[in-house]
């Protein structure tokens, strides 16, 4: 099943990069796709995170800068990376201070194509059905 | 462990590398690429401070044990970059932690990241000579010779505990049956709390504000008294909304901070590889007294 598999593509992205704490996939209108935040209110998050992802990129483009590629967020307590998958979801990774920035940027391009392909079978799936 | 190299200390040529460049009396940073990989920062040939996103920096440790508080070191943080002077001193000026803690604090530092990069996975070595920047060093930095030997005897304790720990994998998850008569000191069952089938010993020593091998001590005496079990994968949020997941004791409704563990014993085992795993320890339940034989909660 798509949804399986995309629960499976996140998890392996957390056992190659150091430090995530909780993961989710949410729709761009701020709908929680899948989560695993590990405590967190994936509700919240869903919602929050669309609406941060929407503003970031709406900085970079009135900035001149090209195509967002991440928007992370470092706290005292830890770090929240957003990424964009497709034009339809977004895809965010909650990490404690010791989150391996440099090797999730690295990682998290095929992870995202990944979970582009799942969802878009899982839709044209659930249309045929 | 996942050691590369000899039994007795950190991978060969992590130490090699090393002993080069303080040989050399080399200033700069000895990049390491692996898992979980980091930086080492040498000024003079001696060792100032250590980044690897597998041990706690300084300022977690120093953070998150609450030792000192986000507001303090906020203000020490900021005066320090004013007067272009050191955090340590500003840390210390305030007194916000005793020079001889915040010493005892940073070699420990260093030494649980040397044990982490020794312990762990290494790809390439990368040697950048340069100005070294870094919030706490330790000062006068360590001889490399202190710190492999610190990181020889940190392997070679774990490697005399009965079971393998690795840093990054193995994952301590709950059980469901009480133990009558075990008695839980406050800080066991902080770990506990936190041993909720998703963190390594490495998350677990991040959140708490508490070195890794310090935490793989403490994880490992859990575990032997029978209050711990390894995981053979990290449990999800679907796992714990599975019917049947309410963990005996728990009332319907009531507001929980822990999350409701109940594993099936055969669920565990259910991938035949992972019945070759020792044999999984159940974890009490509920804590902090919330059923009776549970144990204490001081």
């Amino acid at each position: 099943m798509a949804e399986d598999k995309l629960l499976a593509e996140i998890q392996a992205l957390r056992d190659k990069v150091t430090g995530i704490t909780g993961t989710a996939v949410a729709s761009r209108d701020g709908l929680i796709i899948r989560d695993d935040t590990g405590g967190v209110d994936p509700d919240n998050l869903a919602a929050l995170t669309a609406t941060a992802l929407a503003l970031a990129q709406r900085l970079v483009s009135e900035a001149g800068q090209g195509t967002l590629r991440e928007a992370v967020t470092r706290s005292s307590g830890g770090h929240v990376a957003i990424y964009a998958v497709g034009a339809n979801a977004v895809l965010v990774l909650l990490g404690d201070e010791g989150l391996d920035i440099t090797r999730l940027h690295y990682e998290s391009r095929a992870t995202i194509d990944t979970i582009e392909a799942l969802l878009a079978l899982s839709s044209s799936e659930s249309a045929a059905g | 462990m996942t050691t590369e190299g000899s039994e007795d200390g950190p991978a060969g040529p992590l130490r090699e590398a090393l002993t080069v460049c303080a040989a050399a009396g080399m200033s700069g940073t000895l990049r390491v690429t692996g898992h979980p990989g980091g930086a080492i920062h040498l000024v003079d040939g001696r060792v100032v401070a250590i980044e690897t996103p597998g041990a706690p920096s300084p300022e977690v440790l120093l953070l998150r044990s609450h030792r000192i508080t986000e507001s303090d070191w906020d203000t020490a943080f900021a005066a320090a970059a004013v007067a272009g002077g050191r955090m340590s001193a500003e840390l210390i000026a305030r007194e916000m932690v005793g020079s001889g803690e915040l010493e005892g604090v940073l070699r420990t530092a260093l030494a649980d990241a040397m044990f982490v990069l020794a312990s762990g996975t290494v790809e390439e070595y990368r040697s950048e000579p340069g100005p070294v920047d870094f919030v706490l060093p330790v000062e006068p930095g360590a001889e490399t010779e202190w710190l492999l030997a610190e990181t020889s005897r940190r392997i070679r304790v774990l490697a005399s505990l009965p079971d393998r720990y690795d840093l990054n994998r193995v994952m301590a998850a709950p059980g469901a049956a009480a133990r009558p008569g075990v008695r839980l000191v406050e800080s066991q069952d902080e770990i506990l709390a936190l041993a909720d089938g998703r963190r390594t010993p490495r998350d677990i020593a991040f959140a708490l504000g508490q070195g890794v091998f310090a935490t793989i001590l403490q994880l490992a005496r859990l575990r032997e008294a029978g209050l711990l079990v390894t995981a053979s994968r990290r449990m999800t949020e679907r796992d714990r909304r599975e019917p049947g997941h309410q963990a005996p004791g728990d009332e319907p409704g009531s507001p929980s901070k822990l999350p409701r563990r109940q594993r099936d014993r055969s669920a565990l085992l259910r991938n035949p590889k992972t019945a070759e795993l020792r044999a999984p320890l159940r974890l009490l339940q509920p804590r902090f007294g919330r059923s009776p034989g549970s144990g204490e909660t001081p």
